[in-house]
């Protein structure tokens, strides 16, 4: 037990240590003006001020070792970096844009877990049935589809041939709304973009739930409970789907993670204001610092959910908490 | 061996169709094509016409040229891409899996450490510091997707070092690597090539997504390039959408369905561990006739394949 435990946290620990290392070094060993990978191509737009205060800050002046002490030292005060593009600091840019992000990552997480485990059960409950391989079929075609180009024909359709929804943005801008219609205003933005991010993220959710159901289906007490008489309803939601259950709960909680950035084409495509499209901005202007915020950003979001995932495992599932603590660890 | 296993599986054998007829319009892209797509050849926004059957761009190009002249670059990043995530993840499959003690654990670690990072993420940031070069994206793909390939192949690989004529091998004397690349590399060989054909499926799509946010070669054309630019110049705010957006869209998606389809077809064919898996799953009566494996997400472990967060 002890020993899987300080396994998983020396293993998260590194991949927070390679992401702070790659940050620190991109800039450093990459060609060029180190001090232009710092700042952004805005560096030459600096005051001689602006400069001398990016330099003392970051320290380029100083040895390596002392750079990387101070980058830390930053890093753990909640210092991100400054981004001369957007004349602000990152913290704050990235406070402004995260809970869009959220709210339409986490209400598509939702949504298609909903369906993808609805589904998924349905299918695998069917195995080898028409419905079964149509579903399957279904679900590989649509993890075929690129999300940016989902997206484009959603607005060319529903934006601009039959004006329904906005093209861009989450709320209409220069309007004073509150109350409902604010609400529905952020809703009618949200449909778009919500709708491409589930049709994309839906089969992911589909075919681990169909597969974690099969799995238990071939379980001996499947069979038992079949063999004892119970009905197809009792054996199907009480015996096969609680277990089915739990690796899609493990794979939930991961994808909550991966959402934080990934819903950047997404965003993109429709000009939602949240981290992805921050990530697009930024690789369009050359914006660095941004850029290396973003993924340090979610890449603590993705070991946190790691984290949790690890956590609420044996809680769900004796039988793993009775395994960990006989040390028959993983 | 590998082609009757394949015939009795449809959906294989329409990713196989799929895949050749990609391949000899990539091939013979300078034949087929009726314009130089890099030339103006027409009007800006032309629809489609007996001149340019797909219409033209904002700046009067083919877009049939460029479509027939991207497969090649979007073909050529995905299959280069997967050769190296595919020649880095044999060959740590292989180390991981025949050197069980420090070595192996040292190995595995470094495979779960790749996993948990968020790669979308990661590959912007080192695409963007790179520059737009298309080495550069094939690169960047290549070395942050071997990590499933990995785990696939050394789970095979533990399983083969068990076999009878490895431990004889062993017995008569045989150094470590005589046996590797002898006796347990042809082993997975087969196991590799599905892997590599989901891996070149899973880079398509990757290089469309990353070219669409303006990293791909501008020089080099791919479809995730020519959306790129219709997105930027706002193609569906006219009617240009439709022969601008809509096949580049098309073409994406039937090569990536066209190897992953394919992928799974020989993965179902050539895993042994699936098959038993499937024959002993088979409890109801009627038992199908064709059966698709899809590969278990073992939890956490496929994230990488999670195409809804690039």
């Amino acid at each position: 037990m002890i020993n899987f435990i300080v396994g998983k946290i020396g293993q998260y620990v590194l991949v927070l240590w390679i992401a702070v290392t790659l940050n620190f070094a991109l800039p450093r060993l990459m060609p060029g003006n180190p001090l232009a990978l710092l700042a952004g191509e805005e560096v030459g737009m600096l005051t001689p001020q602006q400069r001398a205060q990016l330099m003392a800050n970051v320290g380029l002046d100083q040895p390596l070792p002392a750079q990387y002490a101070r980058y830390l030292q930053n890093l753990l005060r909640g210092d991100l970096g400054y981004s001369f593009q957007k004349n602000k600091p990152i913290t704050t840019i990235l406070a402004d844009r995260l809970p869009w992000t959220l709210l339409l990552t986490v209400t598509s997480l939702l949504i298609s877990t909903l369906i993808g485990i609805t589904l998924g059960a349905a299918a695998a409950w069917q195995r080898g049935a028409r419905g079964d391989v149509g579903l399957l079929g279904f679900f590989v075609f649509l993890e075929s589809l690129p999300a940016f180009w989902i997206g484009m024909l959603l607005v060319a359709l529903f934006a601009v041939q039959f004006p329904i929804f906005p093209t861009f943005g989450a709320i209409t801008p220069w309007t004073k709304l509150e109350g409902w219609a604010l609400v529905e205003d952020i809703v009618r933005h949200l449909v778009l973009p919500l709708t491409t991010l589930t049709i994309v993220s839906v089969s992911g959710t589909f075919i681990v739930a169909r597969y974690s159901m099969l799995a238990v289906l071939g379980e001996d007490y499947i069979v038992v409970a079949r063999a004892k008489g119970l009905r197809e309803r009792v054996v199907l939601f009480r015996h096969a789907l609680r277990n089915a259950l739990l690796p899609i709960a493990t794979v939930f909680t991961l994808n909550l993670a991966f959402a934080f950035g990934g819903a950047t084409v997404v965003e993109t495509v429709f000009s939602y204001p949240g981290v992805g499209r921050l990530v697009y901005e930024a690789v369009l202007n050359r914006d660095y610092p941004v850029l290396q915020a973003a993924f340090l950003m979610i890449t603590v979001m993705v070991v946190v959910a790691n984290i949790l995932a690890d956590a609420i495992y044996p809680f769900l599932d004796p039988r793993v908490r009775h395994a960990q603590s006989r040390g028959g660890a993983q | 061996m590998i082609w009757t296993a394949l015939k009795r599986n449809p959906l294989g054998l329409i990713g196989l169709g799929l895949l050749i007829a990609m391949l000899v319009m990539a091939i013979g892209a300078n034949w087929i094509a009726p314009y130089d797509p890099t030339k103006q050849t027409g009007k800006p926004f032309d629809p489609p016409s007996a001149a340019h059957w797909l219409g033209t761009n904002d700046i009067g190009q083919d877009i049939l040229s460029e479509l027939i002249y991207g497969a090649r670059i979007s073909l050529l990043i995905g299959i280069l891409a997967a050769s190296i995530a595919l020649s880095i993840g044999t060959s740590v499959g292989l180390l991981a899996g025949y050197y069980r003690g420090a070595a192996g654990m040292v190995l595995m670690r470094l495979v779960d450490v790749v996993l948990v990072i968020p790669f979308v993420p990661l590959m912007v940031l080192l695409a963007a510091y790179l520059g737009q070069n298309l080495w550069n994206l094939i690169a960047v793909i290549g070395l942050l997707i071997w990590a499933r390939p990995a785990r696939v192949i050394r789970s095979q690989v533990l399983s083969l070092a068990e076999r009878e004529y490895v431990t004889a091998a062993r017995a008569a004397g045989a150094r470590d690597g005589h046996i590797l690349i002898r006796h347990i590399l042809p082993g997975v060989l087969s196991l590799a090539l599905a892997q590599f054909v989901l891996a070149t499926s899973s880079s398509i799509l990757i290089e469309a997504s990353l070219s669409f946010l303006g990293l791909g070669d501008p020089t080099q054309k791919s479809w995730g390039t020519i959306l790129f630019y219709a997105q930027a110049r706002n193609a569906f705010l006219s009617g240009a959408w439709v022969w601008w957006v809509i096949p580049p869209g098309l073409m994406i998606t039937a090569s990536v369905l066209g190897f992953a389809l394919l992928g799974f077809a020989l993965e179902e064919a050539l895993n042994p561990r699936l098959k038993a898996r499937a024959a002993t799953t088979t409890w109801r009566a009627t038992a199908p006739k064709t059966v698709i494996p899809i590969q278990p997400a073992n939890s956490k472990q496929d994230k990488d394949t999670s195409l809804a967060n690039v």
